[in-house]
């Protein structure tokens, strides 16, 4: 039997196909996020069966998760993306105590128990500081791909200050720092250092190693160093770090159907 | 009549109310349809999903009619008190004179959520310059700017000292306005040394003898300054006849507490059990009526025990919530996500605690005052909720932070941290502001995963302490 998740992100919609058994991956996928969140997300699951050559019936159960979780209609239930990030790290790398997960929108804290159980959570509800949003109004600003941003912070060798309360402020920060002739590698460099900052701000003294690290910002370069220095703590990658919301839901699909408690 | 516990919205109320009417309801002078209000402009009023039992409608109209209690009172020549930030102490007294009513003005910061932000308070703070940085209690200066929401009181009576930053700073741009204030000093209670003497408050917490002195030498301040403005002269056997009243409103909440908070089923929903709790101090301008009103929620309460029904389902998540929230909905929303309240502290909890009435009134309403939690420290607030944890069987804490409040910013991590120190339950904090229709979904998540969170766990886990 097949399950399947969907994690309807602020930014992009991503689907896993797993083996209800196994809970190997049969397929996943990912398109951006838009204003016909259900349609969008029922062409993203269709596409993604045909391409394994599966059809809708072969689906037994389909968690939806993320921000635009209860416009996923063809979803046989929805949870949220605290409990799916906790149950896709915690297969993945069931050590992981601490998860930090940044996304588009969002990002979050959460602890995990000695058996993978969320213990609970911080999320970030002040400001796109913090958030994936950070990254791509910098990269608008310094006018270049979302995807250079980590390089160019790798090429850094002094990165520039920047304020992790506010982004509109930081975006003048930034105006400022341009006329002053910082760099815009040193620029790029601050804005991961100001991102981390603040999700350690966050945390608080809640942070207990190992630390994983989910959702699309895990992808730019150089992001889990800037955590690393901010949290003085190794950082974990989750393995593909944009769909483990997803795959969690596909294991919590496989656990509803199997009648198993979360 | 028997009706079977159910949240129905404004709408249903009126046909809810109909159908009480033709079976008998009593209704009080300031009875009748709930949807009446909005034609005040209670707009939020549309949003909510309300209790559809009779004690609920008699306690809302009491709510909701308390500006035409007061001009009532006026044109009765009885003398307006507003008693500001003090949480329920100064109301007793107040009382115990024959023709004063205490107010409570610091309850207008609910007005911009209740009326969801059109009588533009909030914007006439900002202009006052008491911005957003500040606590949405700052919308009681768009009330006394506007005088509409409220008669402007008689004599204004505020505690400054370890009480609350932002309302000492909101109350001194009042009196600047031109609304003179009495200031009494509330001292910041400490743990007694060991060559003081010391006295035990209610609720627990010690404080040394002299800070009991010097908060009895205020109120004695106080008895003075309202014995001149009401014209009569206060004695304790008038002061203890207060306390006794004051201390049925509290033994009657204190029934209701605990029976609501440990019913298998919820017998009475959260939106309806806060507006009850905020009855401890501020009698709504009328502490008779509030005994009245109170004593018919817990006759529903125990009815609906006894009969074995509630609301929302059995397993529904044991919630203990602190601070109160600025945007009432949220309260519907817990319970949407599958939540029920088992537990609150919405930083009066002293109000709560009966007056002591076998000692001088004074000395019993010194103690009540210095055992304000917001005069103490965090830890003695977190040790209290802990108490209330174990109490209600609470599964799981959230704390509400309000935005600008700057009691919240502070207290919530340490209150966090001392909970979760003590207990194996999930403690999660959310930012209410006074109308969230647009951070909705992400309140909600919260809330939704918060009730994941318990569901997921150990059900033996729960209540365990780490220390033991």
């Amino acid at each position: 039997m097949i399950c399947a998740g969907i994690d309807a992100g602020s930014r992009t919609i991503k689907v896993v196909l797993i083996d209800t058994e196994s809970k190997r991956i049969i397929a996943k996928d990912i398109i951006d996020q838009g204003i016909e969140q259900s349609t969008l997300a029922l062409e993203l699951f269709e596409n993604t069966l045909s391409k394994s050559g599966l059809k809708k019936q072969d689906v037994s159960f389909v968690v939806a998760t993320g921000y635009g979780r209860n416009a996923i209609d063809f979803a046989d239930t929805t949870i949220t993306e605290i409990t799916c990030h906790g149950v896709g790290v915690h297969h993945l790398v069931p050590d992981a105590m601490t998860i930090i997960d940044i996304g588009g929108q969002d990002s979050k804290l959460l602890r995990l128990d000695e058996n993978g159980k969320v213990r609970d959570f911080v999320m970030n509800d002040r400001c796109a500081a913090g958030t994936g949003r950070f990254l791509e109004i910098v990269a608008q600003r310094l006018n270049v791909e979302l995807d250079s941003i980590g390089k160019m912070a790798a090429k850094s060798k002094s990165p520039s200050p920047i304020s992790s309360m506010c982004v509109v402020f930081a975006e003048t920060e930034i105006t400022g720092l341009l006329a002053c002739g910082a760099s815009r590698d040193d620029i790029a460099a601050g804005v991961q250092a100001s991102i981390a900052t603040r999700i350690a701000g966050m945390a608080g003294r809640r942070v207990m190693a190992p630390i994983v690290f989910t959702g699309g910002v895990a992808l730019v370069p150089e992001m889990d160093n800037a955590l690393k220095s901010a949290l003085g703590h190794e950082i974990t990658i989750s393995p593909d770090p944009q769909t483990t919301g997803a795959f969690g839901a596909a294991i919590l699909a496989a656990r509803k159907l199997n009648g198993e408690h979360k | 009549m028997n009706i079977e516990p159910k949240q129905i919205s404004l709408e249903k109320w009126d046909e809810q109310y109909n159908k009480l009417r033709k079976a008998g309801l009593y209704e009080p002078s300031y009875g009748g349809r709930l949807s009446r209000h909005v034609e005040d402009g209670d707009m939020r009023l549309l949003k909510l999903k309300y209790d559809n039992s009779a004690a609920a409608l008699r306690l809302w109209n009491f709510l909701l009619t308390e500006e035409d209690r007061l001009k009532n009172a006026r044109d009765n020549c009885k003398k307006l008190i507003g008693t500001m930030k003090d949480l329920g102490t100064i109301p007793v007294m107040a009382y115990s004179f024959e023709n004063t009513i205490a107010f409570y003005p610091d309850g207008a910061w609910w007005i911009p959520c209740v009326m969801e932000l059109n009588a533009g308070l909030l914007e006439i703070a900002d202009s006052l310059g008491i911005d957003e940085s500040f606590c949405p209690v700052r919308a009681m200066l768009g009330a006394f700017a506007t005088e509409a929401h409220f008669p402007i009181p008689d004599f204004l009576i505020c505690s400054v000292g370890a009480t609350c930053d932002d309302f000492s700073a909101i109350a001194q741009r009042l009196n600047g306005m031109g609304h003179p204030i009495f200031w009494w000093e509330m001292p910041h209670r400490r743990n007694p040394k060991s060559y003081e003497d010391k006295v035990i408050l209610p609720g627990g917490f010690a404080a040394p003898k002299c800070q009991l002195e010097f908060v009895k030498s205020e109120l004695e301040r106080i008895k003075v300054a309202l014995s001149e403005i009401s014209g009569q002269e206060m004695n304790d056997e008038k002061l203890s006849a207060g306390i006794i009243k004051a201390n049925q409103v509290r033994k009657y909440l204190s029934e209701l507490r605990y029976l609501a908070f440990t019913a298998e089923l919820c017998p009475l929903p959260a939106l309806e059990m806060l507006i009850a709790e905020m009855l401890a101090i501020h009698f709504c301008s009328d502490i008779d009526e509030t005994i009245e009103v109170l004593k018919d929620l817990l006759d529903e309460v125990k009815t609906r025990i006894k009969n074995n029904t509630g609301f929302f389902d059995r397993d529904a998540v044991k919630i203990f919530w602190v601070n109160p929230v600025a945007d009432l909905q949220v309260m519907n929303l817990l319970e949407d996500c599958g939540g029920r309240i088992c537990g609150t502290e919405y930083l009066f909890s002293h109000a709560l605690d009966e007056i002591p009435e076998n000692i001088p009134p004074l000395d019993a309403l010194a103690q009540m005052a210095l055992a304000d939690p917001m005069a103490g420290s965090t830890i003695d607030r977190a040790s209290r909720i802990c108490n209330d944890i174990i109490k209600y069987g609470s599964e799981a804490v959230l704390i509400s932070r309000i935005p600008g409040a700057s009691h919240c910013a502070l207290e919530g991590e340490i209150i966090g941290q001392v909970i979760r120190e003590n207990f194996d339950i999930p403690v999660v904090e959310i930012e209410v502001p006074p109308i969230t229709d647009a951070m909705k979904p992400t309140v909600r998540t919260r809330l939704e995963a918060l009730v994941e969170t318990v569901k997921a766990r150990p059900q033996n886990k729960i209540h365990k302490r780490r220390t033991e």
